[in-house]
């Protein structure tokens, strides 16, 4: 972390990294010392499971960048889940009979349409995105169950395997490039661009924004794509994992994107927000998925735990922001 | 000429006999040969040796239920009465990508046992190449990855004997109507290999064995949330069914509760897995004459044996299947205990009283 | 006074809602570096008054004239490119983001990489609060943690750092306490300095009188008229207010 600067950068640096966004990086600090404590005979710190932990989260860190940017302007995308199905789906099937740019292109595709969908209902028809999204995210299920009456689709095109799943360049896995170009943009355009900005004060008050001159529609319209395209590339980064897709995969991301974006230190309400923290937040759930059953918990155990652990997270960091 | 007709006759009813072997057993999921489970057995030399090898196990499941820890229990049990440590277990949620990296995930700690159920398997190689690729032993249930290959890949598949619990469903419902009466057959309208063969199999003995009952109202059921609506039409179409076979336990709930808001007393119920409010029906003398269910338990058992066995050389059968009982009024305390491992539910002792 | 032209000229301004008439006949002009008040009870048209002049609704007739050229304006952003600032009574301001974002809200400076230029808007903020005497921690403070009337001090100061013409100060001091109210007074007099129209909405007359030039009287949407500051006193502004002026 970035504690000791100079000069003029201390200003910004100590808004960047205030109390409320240490919580998350102590949580991770508290909960990696213990399992590694724990955890030191039985594989925890070797650094395949480590690079694992990365690995297992690049899509879930992914889907979280674009709820940053959703969260932070007032609006909440519950359909994250049914596009990485639906987007999976629509790149494997497309894969098999027009090759890789075609599927990433439909899978890219249908991730950002459906963000347009969502964005344009509540930006122009001006639903509230809670509904819109819930709505959404029960209709794509369903177009992802019907799309190959409920099949899973093989992806054998190992360019595509090895760009988005299982390959390396330079040594480092391929989804852990991901993830890093993935925060490194995230964060740049969050917190260095005015959208950014525009982003933030939507969500913070959408009436300033608005006689700011600031289209509130337009950043509407543009956070949900952003996070439906984002729910795209993670889909495509299932299928390269899993060599496959199917429509149950992203079914049980909502809640992990949820509760790492929170405790990453972004407002439910919007208005502020980090997708530092949500990288963090995201490893941080893989991390406990990983612990957990390193210390050989059963299942309901690694459940009660892993729940309470999370509830202790955000109940700091909520109590925290509401001083 | 004659002997031509009588060669050809005797292929013929050769062939007819061999098409009703094949559809009258289960087969695994490539078509192996079923093998009684019980008939696996270590022996003490083999189970000394499993015991002084230190090895562990992880268990990686598709999803957690009755039926999971049922299995679940067996295994652990199994291996601990050979001295093996399970180091991890784990729970998918039906999601493919979850279950890869909980095998990632279980890799951490080196086993040397993996069992688990696949959640997709025709895309599973994926999911299991790592654990294969380290020489983990892999057990299945129920599936194997499309494309692995039995003794190289993984030890075994164990399953429960479908064909053996339609047609133990199709004997219940016999004894329950003195051998003859209207039968109902409500199936699950699926591509679902598991009920599809279940459900076979209790029509072709119904058919087959008592010639003097017959399938007089078939209805499937693609929805199980539309069961109730199934059920209420057949009623009343036939009020005259003398029992009615239901795909599963959930939907028999919805078919018993019609029956109920019609006022029928005389409609019996057969169906398959273990439900307490339908053994609870049942024990208190209604509609539900018997629930068809598996010997889960006995899966883990078979599984984790023959995967502690192939550490210390024993090659196992390609597949296994498990028995399955019928549980009537009479037979719930035992039989509870033989599937699921568990006690009657208190409410079900209770109105056995 | 200052004897040039007018800044803001508007002329016969009147404003229909449909059937409702809710400003007639209304003429006001405003000179670079005087206060003009607008009084009157609630409901008299002032709010539809800001409206108009800000550009968020355009009149139904009459015209606006800004430094002698007839103007149209149909939202607050064609207000804005005229250099027309309002401070809103609400204060239109982002609590959880930092003085400075506020300062440039909608208007940011970008650098040489088309990124948020920071340092200049920090170093313009500081500026820009010194000059004013608005006393807060720092251009990094979060709006949400200063006081009512460092928040005000940051809305003018938004508001006078854009405002080429014109400043519209509508209520600044409602919800402050004594002390912050003279500060914000205080900040309100040195705008004059700046030689833009400053138009002030207040319901204190004791502040009316301690600020402005002039003083418009406004009820039920028409205008009942204008006095210098110095000639009239609370009582005939009280008269014209409530209608009990001809008796």
């Amino acid at each position: 972390m970035t504690s000791a600067n100079t000069g003029t950068e201390v200003g910004s640096f100590a808004s960047r990294f205030n109390l409320q966004q240490y919580v998350v990086y102590l949580g991770f600090l508290a909960i990696f010392l213990f399992f590694a404590f724990m955890l030191k005979d039985s594989g925890f710190l070797t650094v395949r499971n480590l690079s694992n932990i990365v690995l297992q989260t690049a899509p879930v860190t992914i889907m979280a960048i674009g709820l940053v940017f959703v969260m932070s302007a007032g609006e909440i995308d519950l359909s994250i889940g049914s596009i990485v199905a639906v987007s999976a789906l629509a790149a494997a099937v497309t894969i098999a009979s027009y090759g890789m740019a075609a599927g990433i292109v439909a899978g890219l595709g249908a991730g950002i349409l459906i963000g347009l969908i969502n964005g344009a209902l509540v930006a122009y028809v001006k639903l509230p995105s809670f509904l819109v999204t819930l709505a959404t995210m029960g209709l794509f299920a369903g177009v992802s169950r019907s799309m190959t009456d409920l099949r899973s689709i093989s992806v054998t095109n190992e360019t595509f395997t090895g760009f988005f799943g299982s390959g390396s360049l330079l040594g480092v896995p391929s989804l852990i490039w991901w993830t890093v170009i993935a925060i490194a943009v995230g964060h740049l355009v969050y917190r260095e661009t005015r959208f950014g900005a525009h982003v933030l004060a939507t969500g913070d008050n959408a009436r300033a924004a608005s006689v700011s001159g600031i289209s509130v529609p337009k950043i509407r319209l543009a956070v949900l794509t952003i996070s439906g395209g984002l729910a795209g590339l993670a889909g495509l980064l299932y299928a390269g994992r899993l060599q496959a897709a199917k429509y149950t995969l992203g079914e049980t991301d909502l809640m992990t994107v949820i509760a790492a974006v929170i405790v990453g230190g972004t407002l439910l309400n919007g208005g502020k927000g980090s997708i530092v923290g949500a990288l963090v937040g995201s490893l941080m759930m893989g991390m406990l998925n990983n612990g957990l059953i390193l210390m050989g918990l059963s299942v309901s155990d690694q459940m009660i735990v892993r729940g309470l652990i999370i509830l202790t997270a955000v109940a700091v960091s909520l109590r925290d922001k509401s001083r | 000429m004659r002997k031509a007709l009588s060669i050809m006759t005797a292929l013929a009813s050769l062939f007819a006999a061999h098409a009703f072997a094949a559809e009258g057993v289960t087969t695994g999921p490539n078509g192996e040969k079923p093998v009684p489970a019980a008939s696996l057995k270590l022996t003490s030399a083999q189970e000394q040796q499993i015991k002084d090898g230190k090895f562990t196990a992880a268990l990686v499941w598709h999803e957690m239920s009755e039926y999971t820890n049922a299995v679940n229990a067996g295994a652990r049990d199994e291996f601990k009465r050979l001295g093996i440590e399970v180091v991890a277990q784990t729970d998918a949620g039906f999601d493919a990508a979850r279950q890869k990296a909980d095998v990632e995930t279980v890799m951490a700690k080196k086993p040397s046992i993996i069992l688990s159920l696949p959640v997709d398997p025709a895309t599973a190689a994926s999911v299991y190449d790592p654990a294969r690729q380290a020489g983990v032993k892999l057990g299945f249930v129920d599936n194997c990855p499309a494309g692995y290959k039995q003794g190289t890949d993984y030890v075994t598949i164990v399953s429960d004997d479908l064909f053996q619990m339609g047609n133990k469903a199709g004997i219940a419902m016999a004894e329950a109507l003195g051998k003859k009466g209207k039968v109902g057959y409500i199936f699950h309208d699926a591509d679902f290999y598991v009920t599809n063969q279940r459900d076979g199999a209790f029509k072709k003995t119904i058919e087959q064995d008592y010639p003097d009952m017959n399938i007089a109202a078939e209805a499937g059921m693609a929805d199980p949330a539309r069961s109730e609506d199934i059920a209420q039409a057949m009623i009343t179409q036939h009020p005259d069914l003398d029992g009615i076979y239901v795909t599963w336990a959930e939907p028999a709930l919805s078919v018993l509760s019609a029956l109920r808001a019609a006022g029928n007393t005389h409609t019996k119920i057969v169906t398959l897995d273990l439900n307490e409010p339908a053994a609870l029906d049942m024990v208190k003398g209604g509609n539900i004459a018997a629930l068809v269910a598996d010997e889960a338990y006995s899966i883990g058992v078979t599984l984790a044996r023959a995967s502690a066995g192939s550490l210390v050389g024993l090659k196992a059968e390609p597949f296994y299947a498990v028995d399955s009982i019928a549980v009537t009024k009479g037979t719930v305390k035992g039989g509870w205990k033989k599937s699921l491992n568990k006690d009657v539910p208190a409410t079900i002792a209770d109105a056995m009283k | 006074m200052n004897a040039s032209a007018p800044i803001l000229q508007l002329q016969d301004i009147r404003k229909n809602f449909g059937g409702l008439t809710a400003i007639e006949n209304f003429s006001l002009e405003v000179f670079p570096g005087e206060i003009v008040a607008l009084v009157g009870d609630n409901g008299a048209g002032k709010s539809t008054l800001v409206k108009i002049i800000s550009g968020v609704h355009p009149p139904s007739s009459g015209t606006i004239t800004i430094e002698g050229k007839p103007v149209t304006m149909s939202n607050a952003t064609m207000g804005r490119a005229h250099g027309i600032e309002v401070v809103y009574q609400d204060l239109a301001l982002a609590d959880q983001q930092t003085v400075y974002m506020n300062m440039f809200l909608g208007r940011e400076p970008l650098n040489r990489l088309g990124l948020l230029d920071r340092r200049r808007m920090i170093d313009e903020t500081e500026k820009l609060v010194k000059e004013l005497d608005v006393r807060i921690p720092s251009a990094h403070a979060t709006i949400r943690d200063l006081s009512g009337g460092q928040r005000q001090g940051v809305a003018i100061a938004r508001a006078t750092h854009w405002a080429s013409k014109l400043i519209l100060l509508d209520e600044p001091t409602a919800a402050l306490g004594v002390a912050e109210t003279a500060k914000v007074e205080a900040i309100a007099q040195s705008l004059k300095q700046r030689n833009v129209g400053i138009l002030i909405i207040s319901h204190s007359l004791d502040q009316v009188f301690k600020l402005s030039d002039r003083i418009c009287v406004l009820r039920r949407g028409k205008q009942i008229g204008v006095r210098e500051t110095k000639k009239t006193d609370k009582n005939e502004i009280i008269a014209m207010i409530t209608g009990l002026q001809q008796q």
